[in-house]
């Protein structure tokens, strides 16, 4: 099976900084591949490359083994490559149905035009239904984005990106500043997206708990290099990882 | 959830049968001069719509509003006038400016629009100059200082409205179907994509936008307006001249927009007539009038950013608040 991902020593810097050096991977569709490292170790740095918000100084990004690397970020998004990030990005000015609808906007690519003059697009409220089956919280769609706790907004950038039929989700940290409960929630949602939606869903998450029960894929970066990769339990087990991140966890 | 689903909101029915009994009413009471007045309040109010699309969905400060009203005065006062020896009817001379209007909107705007937000504005000023400076020297096409008079009135099947009076209803019929068709806008995936680019342009970008060419359309659209007001005006005064389109009338239009709430379409018809007719009521204090206009801009700005719509609008949430908290107290005692 051919990867639905892929990274080719993708490289990146910033002035004298190295986001990101040579780095190899590829996440297959219907799994969930974490990408985890140190803060600073150019995680976030690698999803903006992917995702096209920034340019790689070198390297390829295949997406479906078509080369995406010079393909900016609208048409990447289209093609498929859906993300959320560490802070939820909504429009703070609109109600909840306009940032959802965003979603199914691109899933639709009815363009302008036709949406104007009429054309019916998605059934946008049973497809969100379903994916809000998974969430604890109900949703009154005319309020503004505002009226929702950071949890839940995090947890419907999730629904958001789901609705734009992402071959590709990259998530971003999504348990950072949810409680237990809300993170029980999202990580169903994760793995409903992998196993049912056959997505290749893209992992940051510094909750180690998370990560080691949800992932069957998991590279690890420090400095912007690939320090290791393998399955949960290779990595627990790896010594560079161990001294990189978890040594340093523990020593804290 | 079926109430939510109801076409109109209280709210909008109360204004719209407000709007309703002020068109059967203002006609009837006044006449000449003050009937002219509404009535360029009303053609404004078109271009403003135009400022709501760009500044209130799209947050796009754009000062160029007055060029391209003068791309549309001028074509209608060029074919329409006779002074190139031909005279147009004023309906296919309409169309013509419309497309006119469109080209050079989206031309200028796939410029402009490589550069962001201050810088955008910026050159938007910069438009304005140049363009007014072409409308007062260039006399083969634009009549310099003198302006080009003479333009036909408006005619359409034959007729044509004999006064101000009806000239109002014929803006009115304009107005609505100008709001309806921004309206619209604002529920579709253009209104929507233009929202995301204000609120957040990378969300934008990953969420599939063409962020560039949405601004230039977001734009063009503003333009087109612009233009439609600034044939209206054309025919209903008869008369064009530079001094329509100058940076100061420019501004207007984004005060007009920023009072009534920029980003409600009865707020930009509220916005516009109060601004048009201020200046008319505060004639007894005409010398502090400029003064009075810029402190007014000032208080607006600082104490209701989102204008007088959305003063109404957190009024009306602090009530029901209140209505809410007292239907509860009331339950538990």
């Amino acid at each position: 099976m051919n990867p639905i991902l892929r990274l080719e020593k993708v490289s990146k810097s910033f002035g004298g900084v190295v986001a990101a050096k040579d780095v190899t991977f590829s996440v297959m569709s219907g799994t969930i591949h974490g990408l985890i490292g140190p803060n600073g170790a150019g995680k976030s740095t690698l999803m903006d490359l992917i995702s096209g918000i920034s340019e790689v100084d070198s390297g390829k990004v295949f997406l479906n083994e078509e080369e995406v690397t010079k393909i900016p970020p609208h048409k990447r998004a289209r093609m498929g490559i859906g993300r959320t990030f560490q802070t939820p990005r909504f429009l703070q000015r609109s109600n909840i149905r306009d940032n959802l609808l965003l979603g199914t906007d691109l899933a639709d690519q009815m363009g302008y035009f036709f949406s104007y003059f009429g054309k019916k697009g998605s059934d946008f409220e049973t497809e969100m239904n379903m994916y809000m089956e998974h969430l604890n919280f109900s949703l009154d769609l005319e309020s503004d984005i505002g009226t929702l706790t950071f949890g839940q907004r995090k947890q419907l950038e999730v629904v958001r990106a789901l609705l734009t039929h992402p071959k590709v989700l990259l998530v971003d940290e999504p348990a950072a500043g949810l409680n237990n409960a809300e993170i029980d929630d999202i990580m169903s949602l994760l793995n409903y997206a992998a196993s049912e939606l056959e997505i290749g869903v893209l992992l940051i998450e510094h909750s180690m708990d998370m990560v080691m029960n949800i992932c069957e894929q998991i590279v690890v970066i420090n400095f912007g290099q690939v320090i290791a990769e393998g399955n949960p339990e290779e990595i627990s087990r790896n010594e560079a990882v161990i001294e990189a991140y978890l040594g340093r966890e523990m020593n804290a | 959830m079926k109430m939510k689903k109801m076409f109109l909101k209280p709210s909008t029915l109360v204004f719209l049968l407000f709007a309703l009994v002020l068109s059967i009413v203002i006609p009837r009471v006044s006449q000449g001069y003050s009937m002219m007045v509404m009535n360029n309040a009303l053609i404004f109010c078109v271009a403003t719509f135009g400022v709501s699309v760009m500044l209130g969905l799209g947050g796009q400060l754009s000062f160029a509003t007055v060029s391209f009203m003068g791309v549309g005065a001028y074509s209608m006062a060029n074919f329409c006038s006779g002074r190139h020896g031909f005279k147009l009817e004023p309906m296919p001379a309409l169309l013509i400016t419309i497309v006119i209007a469109t080209i050079i909107s989206f031309l200028l705007g796939l410029v402009l629009m490589v550069l962001r937000n201050t810088y955008f504005t910026f050159a938007s000023i910069a438009l304005v100059q140049v363009t007014w400076s072409f409308y007062i020297n260039y006399k083969p096409l634009f009549g310099g200082p003198d302006g080009i008079s003479g333009v036909s009135n408006f005619r359409i099947f034959g007729w044509t409205p004999a006064n101000y009076n009806e000239w109002f209803y014929v803006l009115v019929v304009v107005l609505v179907i100008v709001s309806l068709l921004v309206e619209r806008i604002r529920r579709t995936q253009l209104g929507r994509s233009l929202s995301a680019i204000r609120d957040n342009e990378i969300a934008a970008r990953t969420l599939g936008i063409n962020v560039y060419m949405t601004k230039v359309i977001g734009f063009t659209i503003a333009g087109v307006l612009a233009a439609l007001a600034g044939s209206l005006y054309a025919m209903h005064g008869q008369f064009v001249s530079g001094d329509m389109f100058t940076f100061e009338r420019s501004t207007t239009y984004i005060i007009m927009a920023m009072l009534g709430g920029v980003n409600n379409t009865f707020g930009v018809i509220v916005g516009s007539i109060l601004v048009t007719m201020l200046p008319e009521w505060l004639r007894f204090m005409q010398r502090y009038l400029q003064l009075i206009y810029g402190i007014g801009v000032i208080l607006l700005m600082v104490f209701m950013p989102m204008g007088l719509s959305g003063l109404a609008s957190s009024l009306s949430k602090s009530v029901k608040r209140r209505l809410k908290k007292a239907k509860k107290g009331g339950a538990v005692s």
